[in-house]
C-alpha cells in the first residue's frame, strides 16, 4: 500500500545510502522546510476559495467563476495581485515593530505544524506534550496582533488589537480546559497516544455527553480564537475597517491573511484529533469486517476530511450568527463557557475514574 | 523529526514571508506620494494621537485571564495522572478548583467580569 | 564546533541581547517586545535541554500571560505613544555599575563553584512524573504545595481586583 509514511520512509533510505549522514540530514530538513511551505502556500489557496465557494453558495450565489474553470484559479489570480501590490508604511509608524509583527504572526503559524499528525506516522515531531505545545505556540500570535496594531499608528488598528487581544486570551482558557477533558481520558498529552486511544472508536463518540459538551465549547473557542464570525468584532470591515490590519497592504497583508487562514486549518485539526480521532478510520467497537472495509481509505483522506469537515462547520457559523457585541462576547465566555467547561472536566474526571466511558 | 523541526520550521517561515515581500518590493514600482502614507482613516484627517489612555476594562481581564492560566498550566499534569491515581486525584484538584472557584464568584461579585 | 552549541550560543544571544534592548529601548512597547523576545530565548533553552513541559509552561504564563498583561498596563498609560526620557548621567553610571558588580559577584561564585554530575541518576521529568509528585500525599509528595498553590492564585485575584475596581471608579470619576 503506498502511504504517506512509506514515501518518506523511501526518501529517507534513499537519501542514507546516497549521500554521508550530514548532508542526508540536511537535504532532508530542507525538503520539509519545502514541503510545509508548500502546504503552507496550498493552504491559503483552498481555504480562501472554499471560503468564498461556501459564503456564495449559503447566500444562494455563485461565487468566484471567471477566472480559470469554474472559478478555481480566483486565489491564484488574488495572490498574484497581492505581489504586485504596494506596500506601504504609514507615516509616523513605528517602521521595525510593523515589518516584525507578520513574521511573528507567520512564525507561531508554522510552528504548530510540527505535531500535527496528517497521516499515520506522518508527523513532524511526536513530542511528549503534543497539545500543551499547540496551545503555548498559539499564545504567541496574540502578540503578533497587538505589535501590528499598536505599531501602525492608526486608531482603528489599535483598538482592533486591544479587542482582539482581549478575545483571544479569554477563550483560550476553555479551549485550553476542553483538551485537558480529552487528555483526562487518554492520560497522555502526546498526539499519537491521542490517537490510538480511539482505536475502538472516536472520544466524541466514546466520551458521552461530557466529551460532547467539550467538543462544542471547543469549537466556539477555537473559532473566537481565530477572530472568526461571529466573534469578528476584533477584525469587523464595517466597524474597524478590518481591525489590526488596517494599514498594511500587499505582501505583508497577505501574510497576516495566510496566518489566519492556516491558524484555522491548526485549530480544526486539533479538534478533529482530539475529538474525531485525526487519522483513525471510522471504527465501530469490535466489528472487524467493518473496520477492516474503513482501513482501506488511506489515513491522510480520513485527517483532511475530518479536518475540512470542521473547517466548512466554522465557515457555515460566519453565515448563521450575527456579530457579538464585545460586552457579550466577554460575558459569554467568562460567565458561561468558562464555569460550564470547568465543570465538565470534573465530570469527565468522574467517567474517566468509573470507566464508564467505552 | 525531533527537535530540530522546529528550527526547519522557524528558518522556513522566515523564508517564506521575507521571500514573499522581497519579491513584491521587486516587482512594485511603488511611486512616491505623501497623501499616500496617511494613517488611513476613512478619508478623514487624523486628530489628535493615536495612542490614547484605553479602558482598565483590558486589564482587568488580562489579570484575570492570567491567574486561570496558572491554573490550566497545573491542570496539564494533573490530567495526564488522573486516571492512573483515581479518587484522591478528583478530590485534591476539586480542593484547588473550589478555592479558584470563590475567587471567581468574588470577581463576579464585584463586578469584574462586567464590561463597562 | 557542533550544531547543538551554535544553537546554544545563538539562543545565548538572543536573551542577552534582547534583555539588554528591553532595557535601553526609549519607547515603553518595544521594551515590552524585547522583553518577550528574552523570554521566548528562555523558553527555548528549556526546549534545548528538552524540558518541553517547562519551556511549554514558560510560554504559556510568561509570554501568553504576562506579557499580554504588560502590554495591556501600557496601553493604561497616558503617554505611551511618546518617547521615555532619557535618565540622567548619574543613575546610567550608577546602574551600570551595579549591574557590573552582580555579574563579577556571580561569575567568581559560578567559577569557584566545581559542576560535578551527581550520583543518582536523574529523574525522568515526564509530565506524568510530575504529575504524580504534585499529587502525591505522602512525604515525598508535593500536594500540600500543590493546594497552597490555589490559595496564592486566590489571594492575587482578589488582590487585583480590589486593585483594578478603585482605578476604574477613580477614572469613572
Amino acid at each position: 500500500m503506498w502511504s504517506l509514511s512509506s514515501i518518506t520512509d523511501i526518501v529517507q533510505t534513499w537519501l542514507g545510502s546516497t549521500f554521508n549522514p550530514t548532508i542526508a540530514l540536511l537535504l532532508q530538513f530542507v525538503m520539509a522546510g519545502l514541503l510545509v511551505i508548500t502546504l503552507f502556500a496550498v493552504l491559503g489557496l483552498v481555504l480562501v476559495f472554499m471560503e468564498r465557494k461556501v459564503s456564495a453558495y449559503m447566500q444562494v450565489r455563485i461565487g468566484p467563476n471567471r477566472v480559470g474553470p469554474r472559478g478555481y484559479l480566483q486565489t491564484a489570480a488574488d495572490t498574484l495581485k497581492l505581489l504586485m501590490k504596494e506596500g506601504l508604511v504609514p507615516a509616523g509608524a513605528d517602521k521595525f515593530l510593523f515589518n516584525l509583527a507578520p513574521y511573528v504572526v507567520m512564525i507561531s503559524a508554522m510552528l504548530l505544524m510540527a505535531p500535527i499528525a496528517f497521516a499515520k506516522d506522518f508527523q513532524m515531531w511526536d513530542l511528549n506534550i503534543g497539545v500543551l505545545y499547540v496551545s503555548s505556540v498559539s499564545s504567541i500570535a496574540v502578540i503578533g496582533i497587538l505589535m501590528a496594531g499598536w505599531s501602525s499608528n492608526n486608531k482603528y488598528s489599535l483598538l482592533g488589537a486591544m479587542r482582539s487581544g482581549a478575545q483571544i486570551v479569554s477563550y483560550e482558557l476553555s479551549a485550553g480546559l476542553s483538551i485537558i477533558s480529552i487528555v483526562i481520558l487518554v492520560g497522555s498529552l502526546k498526539i499519537s497516544d491521542i490517537i490510538a486511544s480511539q482505536q475502538d472508536g472516536w472520544w466524541i463518540f466514546k466520551g458521552h455527553i461530557p466529551a460532547i459538551i467539550a467538543f462544542v465549547i471547543f469549537l466556539i473557542a477555537v473559532t473566537a480564537e481565530t477572530n472568526r464570525a461571529p466573534f469578528d468584532l476584533a477584525e469587523a470591515e464595517s466597524e474597524l475597517t478590518a481591525g489590526f490590519h488596517t494599514e498594511y497592504s500587499g505582501m505583508r497583508f497577505a501574510l497576516f491573511f495566510l496566518a489566519e487562514y492556516a491558524n484555522i486549518f491548526i485549530v480544526c485539526a486539533i479538534g478533529a484529533t482530539l475529538f474525531l480521532g485525526g487519522w483513525m478510520p471510522f471504527h465501530i467497537g469490535n466489528l472487524q469486517a467493518f473496520n477492516h472495509i474503513m482501513d482501506y481509505i488511506p489515513s491522510s483522506i480520513w485527517f483532511f476530511g475530518k479536518t475540512f469537515f470542521l473547517i466548512f462547520v466554522i465557515m457555515w457559523f460566519r453565515w448563521t450568527f450575527p456579530r457579538l457585541r464585545i460586552d457579550q462576547l466577554l460575558n459569554l465566555e467568562w460567565k458561561y463557557l468558562l464555569p460550564i467547561s470547568m465543570f465538565n472536566v470534573l465530570l469527565v474526571t468522574i467517567m474517566a475514574i468509573m470507566k464508564w466511558h467505552f | 523529526m525531533g527537535a530540530a523541526s522546529m528550527i526547519v520550521l522557524i528558518i522556513s517561515a522566515i523564508v517564506f514571508a521575507a521571500g514573499g515581500i522581497i519579491t513584491s518590493k521587486i516587482l512594485v514600482m511603488g511611486i512616491k506620494n505623501p497623501v499616500k502614507s496617511q494613517p488611513y482613516e476613512c478619508g478623514v484627517e487624523t486628530i489628535g494621537n493615536t495612542w490614547v489612555q484605553f479602558n482598565v476594562g483590558y486589564y482587568l481581564f488580562a489579570l484575570i485571564f492570567l491567574i486561570f492560566d496558572v491554573e490550566i498550566v497545573f491542570l496539564y499534569p494533573w490530567a495526564v495522572v488522573v486516571k492512573s491515581i483515581g479518587w484522591t486525584a478528583l478530590l485534591e484538584i476539586m480542593i484547588f478548583l473550589f478555592i479558584l472557584f470563590l475567587g471567581f464568584l468574588y470577581a463576579h461579585k464585584k463586578g469584574a467580569l462586567k464590561w463597562v | 564546533m557542533e550544531a547543538k552549541e551554535i544553537i546554544f550560543y545563538l539562543l545565548a544571544a538572543l536573551t542577552l541581547g534582547s534583555g539588554l534592548l528591553a532595557v535601553t529601548a526609549r519607547k515603553i512597547f518595544r521594551a515590552a517586545i524585547f522583553l518577550l523576545f528574552s523570554l521566548i530565548g528562555i523558553a527555548g533553552f528549556y526546549f534545548w535541554l528538552q524540558y518541553e513541559f517547562i519551556a511549554a509552561v514558560q510560554i504559556v504564563v510568561y509570554v501568553g500571560g504576562i506579557v499580554v498583561l504588560i502590554i495591556f498596563s501600557i496601553f493604561l498609560t497616558q503617554q505611551a505613544g511618546t518617547d521615555l526620557p532619557n535618565p540622567p548621567l548619574r543613575r546610567i553610571i550608577f546602574s551600570a555599575l551595579a549591574a557590573l558588580f552582580g555579574l563579577i559577584f556571580s561569575w567568581m561564585l559560578i567559577s569557584q563553584h566545581p559542576f560535578k554530575p551527581g550520583a543518582e541518576s536523574p529523574v525522568a521529568v515526564s509530565v506524568a512524573n510530575i504529575g504524580s509528585m504534585m499529587l502525591n500525599v505522602n512525604d515525598t509528595g508535593y500536594a500540600l504545595p500543590f493546594e497552597l498553590v490555589s490559595i496564592l492564585l486566590l489571594a492575587a485575584m482578589v488582590g487585583c481586583i480590589v486593585i483594578a475596581i478603585k482605578s476604574r471608579t477613580e477614572t469613572a470619576n
